[in-house]
């Protein structure tokens, strides 16, 4: 199980250093902040040795250094956190070596777990946890007020071990579920041929991903003969994942230009990263699924296809987490690590994604009920989140919504529906031109 | 540069901590103290290491005042719930709202048939000025009829600041019905309420933060002896979900039932300084049996009170086993103008009990609500995240010995009340109470 942000940490952690000595000449500003600094830290000390000297029991330092490192993160941003020595040494097993997990996504919403989306074919969508339940309990023990890191380093163990959690969703009576710890696979791109065009599913952004995607296309090609007449390409569910892995799925649908840029505090911190030549799948028309729960990786390929226009993007308003976060070790992970907001994400046309999403172009419900309450959890609904800084009016204005018609198959699948009959009723070129 | 100023601010850390006396520790642990002073030292390098890169590397710009404030915020809740830091900004804006001054008009009102209905009028208050009287009714104030609103909404129409005028629509007793100016006043409402139930004195103390707490209990109780004929029969103290208060208050109040002797004691980290309170000499009402109410949202100041007069022989202690809230919080002021508040001490029994995390166990079990498994599970402090540790093994209520009112049991009457009334009259209670003395020497 991972978190819905991306893992940088390799990228994003030289980056840091590289600027870091950068930062400190523009930072040396007058003396009077330096001044402040010192006061700051003092009052810190100063604390600190009252509470050594007066707590009630004895405390340990480090723990007490723990619970300000976490508090000075925590008070950021959601995604900023300190991460303690020992579950730093899990994170890198977790992410090299095998675990067990439940499979879904998770963050936090005033304190309290929130499932983001779980994981196709994961123990936790067995199971039929969804989005937007809260877990308030693990085997019998309240997880409400514990970290994030915490919670889930609870969930995860060896596979084949089983475990209780309880939800609450809307507001229903708790729900119990028991699971079975699961070796979480790194997942890869499906393809399938749905009503004659091509049906990529792209589940997360992982290693594999960009590498399973061109089998998928060549695939496709093979059962089209080399003629393939459309391709809905499913980002829905899909938390994110790596950064790279999301430049480079878009380079299958764009012919090189920029996808994505990060820009960090100072004006000159920009990274540009764009797409290589060549691209997959030539002047093959393309509509992208998105929902509430693409989040990250899946709204840079979302935003880059649509600022490109080189797709219709359907679907609901994305999640709309677009800031970067670099793990940087500390001492060499012997102090733990810090994951840290240091950058954000900005489409090919300069919008920022951090907190408003991606508008999709047609929005489709998946159901009647699907985005009416107006709550799905999105970024800018946890506390505490960097707000849009680019936000204007415009987002206010009012999105019209398909929905399903009425008696609408409940196991069917609306928005892919509408995906595939635009690809097919001729409507595709003249919408795409619209929307030039 | 980096490294330079990196160095700095460790030095300037380590600095400051040396600055503080580390009083309380003995010489002769100076080499040990050495040793702490190296980890804290490194602690605090690795604290200002992260500091600067939080600072320098973020999205956004961020205050270091700010930075500091989430820091020692997350340091002092990591310690337990109670502990907390307050900013500079918080702390003031506290102190500020401390001061400011609420007007109202000296009433205690209930909601009866949609129309506001006078409970209580403060004897002296500004509606008592203008021959307002309990019984009476309002039914409009500043002309919008009262009719159809919510009891909240009704009185936050009346609240204002002291001075400001009011008028108010009166229907009294007699269905005359008079408009009337009241000034309001800053108003000090009851500390205590107290009635006579079934030929016993009944005292509740909603809380102990009341500054005339004290007066208004002593008076409470003459005002019961005085209606009952000069004699109380028996006297129940109820402080059910009363979550505590000032410490002044509980032993002066506790101290009325018991005539010296220690009421607590706290102690810190160093047990061998252990500060001991202690009741005045005389009682108020001596031989009157005593039934003391609590539930498990008695906490701090209302476990005191029970504690005492149980430990000391002086009440049977009724209800659900309390809070267990045993600590205390010290506010010290700091540098920042912002303040901190500390656990620095425990609450113990006179018989040298803990509270914290324990509570006090009643000597007999009575449930508010019928038997289920709600009933049964009651949210208290061992439950809260990071709670801190207790000193003993907590006694889990024994079910079997519980009393439950049946399941017919009317929702708006007071099963609990009902078997403290029965208890406080029974012959029995003395030797009770004895029994209970035996039992306590030789646990």
């Amino acid at each position: 199980m991972k978190y819905i942000l991306p893992t940088l940490g390799a990228i994003a952690a030289t980056g840091l250093f590289a600027f870091s000595s950068v930062s400190y000449t523009a930072n040396a500003k007058d003396t009077s902040s330096r001044v402040d600094t010192f006061k700051q830290l003092e009052l810190f000390a100063d604390v600190l040795a009252r509470v050594r000297t007066e707590y009630v029991v004895d405390v340990d330092d480090a723990e007490l250094i723990e619970g300000a490192l976490n508090g000075m993160l925590q008070s950021l941003d959601p995604h900023s956190s300190y991460i303690n020595p020992e579950a730093f040494k899990r994170m890198q097993t977790t992410t090299s070596g095998e675990y067990g997990g439940l499979g879904m996504e998770v963050t936090t919403e005033s304190g309290v777990v929130k499932v983001v989306a779980p994981i196709d074919d994961s123990p936790a969508k067995d199971a039929g946890i969804k989005a937007g339940d809260y877990i308030t309990e693990i085997d019998g023990e309240s997880i409400l007020g514990v970290s994030l890191n915490e919670a889930v380093d609870r969930m995860r163990g060896k596979p084949g071990e089983p475990i209780t959690i309880t939800v609450i969703r809307g507001e229903e009576d708790p729900l119990e579920f028991d699971l079975v710890r699961a070796v979480i696979k790194s997942r890869k791109t499906k393809w399938e041929v749905k009503d004659g065009v091509g049906y990529l599913r792209i589940p997360q952004f992982n290693e594999q991903t960009y590498e399973t995607l061109e089998g998928a296309v060549k695939a496709l090609k093979k059962e089209f003969n080399g003629n393939i007449p459309g391709i809905v390409l499913d980002l829905r569910g899909n938390p994110g994942g790596l950064l790279d892995q999301s430049v480079k799925v878009s380079s299958a649908f764009l012919d090189g230009g920029e996808v994505v840029s990060t820009r960090g505090r100072r004006a000159d911190d920009v990274t540009r990263l764009s797409a290589k030549n060549g691209e997959l799948v030539k002047g093959v028309p393309l509509v992208v699924l998105i929902d509430g729960a693409s989040a990250s990786a899946s709204e840079i390929v979302a935003g880059a296809v649509q600022d490109r226009n080189r797709g219709i993007v359907l679907g609901m308003t994305s999640f709309g987490k677009g800031s970067v976060q670099a793990v940087v070790p500390l001492r060499g992970g012997r102090d733990g690590a810090l994951r840290l907001t240091t950058q954000r994400y900005y489409t090919p046309s300069g919008r920022s994604i951090q907190g408003t999403g991606i508008t999709p172009d047609i929005s489709v419900a998946a159901s009647a009920d699907d985005g009416k309450d107006n709550h799905r959890l999105s970024e800018s609904d946890l506390p505490n989140s960097i707000q849009n800084e680019l936000a204007t009016e415009d987002a206010e204005v009012e999105i019209k919504i398909e929905y399903p018609p009425e008696g609408f198959d409940e196991d069917g699948d609306y928005q892919l529906d509408r995906a595939i009959q635009i690809l097919k009723d001729g409507s595709y070129k003249t919408k795409l031109a619209e929307l030039q | 540069m980096k490294i330079l100023s990196r160095f700095c601010l460790a030095l300037s850390l380590a600095t400051a901590l040396s600055s503080v006396p580390l009083w309380g520790a003995p010489a002769f642990a100076q080499d040990n103290q050495a040793a702490e002073d190296v980890e804290m030292r490194k602690q605090l390098d690795l604290f200002a290491e992260v500091f600067a890169m939080v600072r320098d590397n973020y999205v956004e710009d961020i205050s270091d005042e700010d930075l500091i404030d989430g820091a020692l915020n997350g340091a002092l809740s990591s310690l337990d719930p109670h502990s907390s830091y307050l900013p500079a900004e918080d702390h003031q804006e506290r102190q500020k709202n401390a001061r400011r001054e609420y007007g109202g008009l000296g009433i205690e009102v209930t909601l009866e048939s949609g129309l506001v209905k006078v409970n209580y009028v403060i004897p002296d208050g500004p509606a008592a000025k203008q021959g307002i009287k309990r019984g009476d009714f309002i039914t409009a104030v500043e002309g919008e009829k009262v009719l159809g609103k919510t009891l909240n909404d009704a009185v936050d129409g009346m609240r204002g600041l002291a001075g400001d005028p009011i008028n108010v629509t009166v229907l009294s007793a007699d269905n005359t019905t008079r408009e009337v100016t009241v000034i309001r006043e800053k108003i000090l409402g009851r500390a205590v309420r107290h009635r006579v139930e079934e030929g016993v004195g009944y005292i509740y103390i909603e809380s102990f933060n009341h500054p005339r707490l004290t007066d208004d209990v002593k008076t409470a109780v003459e005002e019961l002896k005085s209606e009952l004929g000069g004699r109380l029969p028996g006297l129940i103290i109820d402080v059910r979900s009363n979550p505590g208060g000032r410490v002044d208050q509980v032993v002066n109040v506790t101290g009325y039932f018991l005539d010296g002797g220690e009421v607590f004691s706290s102690s810190g980290r160093d047990k061998t300084f252990t500060k001991r309170y202690h009741a005045d000499q005389g009682e108020l009402i001596p031989e009157v049996p005593i039934v003391v109410l609590i539930n498990s949202q008695s906490a701090s100041a209302a476990e005191i009170i029970a504690g005492a007069l149980q430990d000391r022989n002086r009440a049977l202690v009724v209800g659900r086993r309390s809070f267990g809230k045993g600590s205390v919080q010290s506010i010290m002021n700091v540098k920042s103008e912002g303040a901190l508040r500390l656990t620095t001490e425990r609450y113990y029994t006179p018989s040298g009990r803990s509270i914290q995390g324990l509570g006090i166990m009643p000597d007999v079990l009575v449930s508010a609500r019928p038997e289920s498994e709600t009933t049964r599970k009651r949210f208290r402090e061992s439950d809260l995240k990071n709670s801190l540790g207790k000193e003993m093994d907590v006694e889990e209520e024994d079910f079997d010995a519980m009393v439950f009112p049946s399941e017919s049991w009317p929702d708006d009457e007071d099963f609990q009340l009902s078997k403290a009334i029965e208890l406080v009259k029974s012959p029995n209670l003395k030797s009770q109470l004895s029994a209970k003395n035996t039992l306590i020497r030789y646990r």
